[in-house]
């Protein structure tokens, strides 16, 4: 990969303040040229303001955003190099579709003569040949999604921006177009910033990841890193299914920390930084839903740093897994949540069973409250 | 549908009574203006097209067409940018005191059309521009604008924010923004709003009658001195005529913006 000094994007100490709302937070990162970024979160968490402030749709109250190393505060959204495609794709419905990717060549002024074969090269690019003349509403949801993307394209933008363009679709539509953006991305290696609340999505096209909460980013890592080690339980929690227990610290030997749950003592990895690992003070252990194993018998269980015995509350088929909702006194009221995806074992528990279930110290997780 | 036998009828005779209702004026006149007898009546008594020839010989009437097509155009030519533009501001930002210019937009029509006639009378004849044209087309465009707001500030209301937003990151700047992107989605609006502005102008007695002199009168205002003297049935045949302009202007209205709307996408 090519690797430039200058990131094709940064942003330094960047603030949204609007009347009565803090949206973004000192928020700072990094982005290398040619790479997929995914700013990850909830309604609400600042990702789409975060998002427009970089198209230059709003102007941070502080802070500064680089693109290509320039400093653009100052520079209207029509005069940076910045290709968006919009949640509901505002589309020009009185357009054609060959007439919508055009648009862009014509409003930055290209040769008037090459227009329309770099209008037919990028409706190839996206698979829309022989489409060029309907109008927005003669295509399909899917269809009109891949002119948003060859109009936020066409002119070759620094950075492409795609504002949550996936959430109104169908799941099968959603990922066959999580691939589509995917394969387009690494085709021209344009430089990506996708916004979602799909972690699933998160996980699947991105380069590097940017979990946000509440206006401020919790975690700036490549999808295995977040997968492996979140840095705060809301991280944790907000990719994939993840169990959290309240216990209180007991015992710190570098990273391998030693908490007490109720009675029971149990190991896990720190998370939090080593400073704040003070002995008594009250931690979360998250243990993710995949990485409990589950059985009748102990012995068909396998070794095992952590065993519990608990009874089966609830069991709900998802398809190519099982998830288990467990009631285990020992570690709190609620519920302990376990997929199943044994495929060549698929003998289920049922309701008021008593199974066995267990994890590796190496998959707890745990956090210093803050 | 299945609804019970006696239900149904009810509902047909309600429909076919207000129809009738409606279009019992329209027809009347129509009737009225194809007799062949010399006093206005109907049923008609016998048929010709006399009175047709009639008012296409009468210069005063044929002048004074002329001068309310001329009113209207005026009408329009004032309220289409005045109106388009207020009504995508009013819709589109969140104004200061945005309901107190509603409600002083709304004032021409709160205001007795005599009231708003005699105060724009005064106020031209003070500039001494009485004896125009153009400023009875000025005063309906005053009076009437707004329909026009109203029609336009409709479609703008509907309009994507993201649009503009979508043009601007495309590198449209905020010119190229409003004719390329915010104008062609607010056509619907602007077109109906004109062709209504037009309608009402052409059509708009009262305050025509306090602006005109002797050598201006419009088409309405022509109507009612005919009808001082005698009554006869090329009155009629003058109101189909204006009938006729009227759907006109709505067959044209259905061709552009069923067609604009026909467009649209979802």
């Amino acid at each position: 990969m090519n690797t430039h000094s200058i990131p094709a994007v940064s942003a330094s100490n960047v603030e949204m303040q609007f009347p009565g709302l803090l949206a973004v937070k000192d928020a700072n990162f990094e982005l290398d040229n040619g790479r997929f970024l995914t700013i990850l979160g909830p309604s609400g968490s600042g990702k789409t303001t975060l998002l427009r402030m970089i198209a230059g749709f709003l102007k941070p109250t502080r802070g500064e955003i680089f693109i290509k190393g320039k400093e653009v505060s100052a520079v209207a959204p029509n005069k940076r190099s910045v290709g968006m495609v919009f949640q509901k794709l505002a589309l020009f419905p009185h357009m054609t579709a060959a007439q919508n990717v055009a648009f862009p060549l014509k409003m930055r002024r290209f040769d008037a003569k090459k227009i329309p074969a770099r209008v037919s090269e990028f409706l190839n690019l996206v698979r829309l040949d022989g489409l060029e003349d309907r109008r927005m509403n003669e295509l399909s949801g899917g269809q009109q999604q891949r002119v948003a993307i060859a109009r936020a394209l066409v002119f070759e933008p620094d950075l492409l921006l795609l504002d949550e363009p996936l959430a109104a679709l169908d799941r099968k539509l959603r990922e066959e177009m999580q691939l589509e953006f995917r394969r387009i991305q690494k085709e021209l290696g344009v430089t990506t910033i996708n916004v979602t609340h799909d972690q699933r999505e998160a996980l699947v096209v991105s380069d590097q990841i940017i979990v946000m909460d509440h206006g401020e980013i919790q975690q700036d890592a490549s999808p295995t890193q977040m997968y492996r080690t979140p840095h705060n339980p809301f991280v944790a929690n907000f990719i994939g299914v993840t169990n959290l227990f309240v216990g209180q610290l007991a015992a710190v030997s570098g990273e391998a920390v030693d908490v007490t749950i109720g009675a029971l003592t149990l190991s896990g990895i720190l998370r939090s930084s080593p400073e704040t690992a003070v002995l008594g003070a009250q931690v979360r252990c998250a243990v993710r839903a995949e990485q409990i194993r589950i059985s009748a018998a102990l012995d068909a269980l396998g070794e095992l740093d952590a065993a519990f015995q608990g009874t089966v509350k609830d069991v709900i088929f998802e398809g190519e897994r099982l998830l288990y909702e467990l009631s285990i006194p020992e570690l709190g009221d609620d519920p302990v949540r376990i997929f199943h995806h044994d495929q060549n074992d698929f003998a289920t528990h049922d309701v008021g069973e008593t199974v066995h279930i267990g994890w590796m110290n190496r998959d707890m997780h745990i956090f210093v409250a803050p | 549908m299945n609804r019970p036998r006696s239900q149904q009828i009810v509902y047909w005779s309600l429909v076919i009574l207000t129809l009738l209702t409606l279009s019992a004026p329209t027809f009347v006149v129509l009737g009225a203006s194809f007799t062949s007898g010399n006093i206005i009546q109907f049923p008609p008594d016998g048929f010709s097209l006399k009175w047709y020839a009639a008012i296409i010989g009468e210069q005063n009437l044929r002048d004074a067409f002329g001068r309310s097509l001329i009113v209207a155009t005026i009408c329009v030519l004032v309220s289409l940018p005045t109106g388009t533009l207020a009504g995508i501001a009013l819709s589109k930002f969140r104004i200061r005191g945005a309901n107190a210019i509603q409600i002083y937009l709304l004032l021409p029509f709160t205001i007795p059309l005599i009231g708003s006639g005699i105060g724009l009378m005064l106020a031209f004849g003070d500039a001494g521009i009485l004896g125009n044209l153009w400023p009875i087309g000025i005063a309906t465009a005053v009076i009437n604008l707004p329909f026009m707001i109203w029609a336009v500030s409709s479609s703008a209301v509907g309009l994507d924010p993201d649009l503009e937003l979508a043009a601007q990151s495309c590198g449209a700047g905020p010119v190229q923004t409003f004719f390329s992107v915010t104008l062609p989605a607010v056509a619907p609006g602007v077109i109906t709003g004109s062709l209504l502005m037009f309608i009402l102008s052409l059509n708009e007695f009262l305050v025509s009658l306090l602006l005109v002199d002797a050598r201006i009168v419009t088409l309405p205002v022509q109507i009612y001195n005919s009808i001082r003297s005698i009554i006869t049935p090329d009155l009629a045949a003058v109101s189909v005529v204006f009938i006729v302009v009227a759907m006109l202007a709505i067959a044209a209205l259905d061709k552009l913006v069923g067609l604009e709307i026909f467009l649209k996408s979802k």
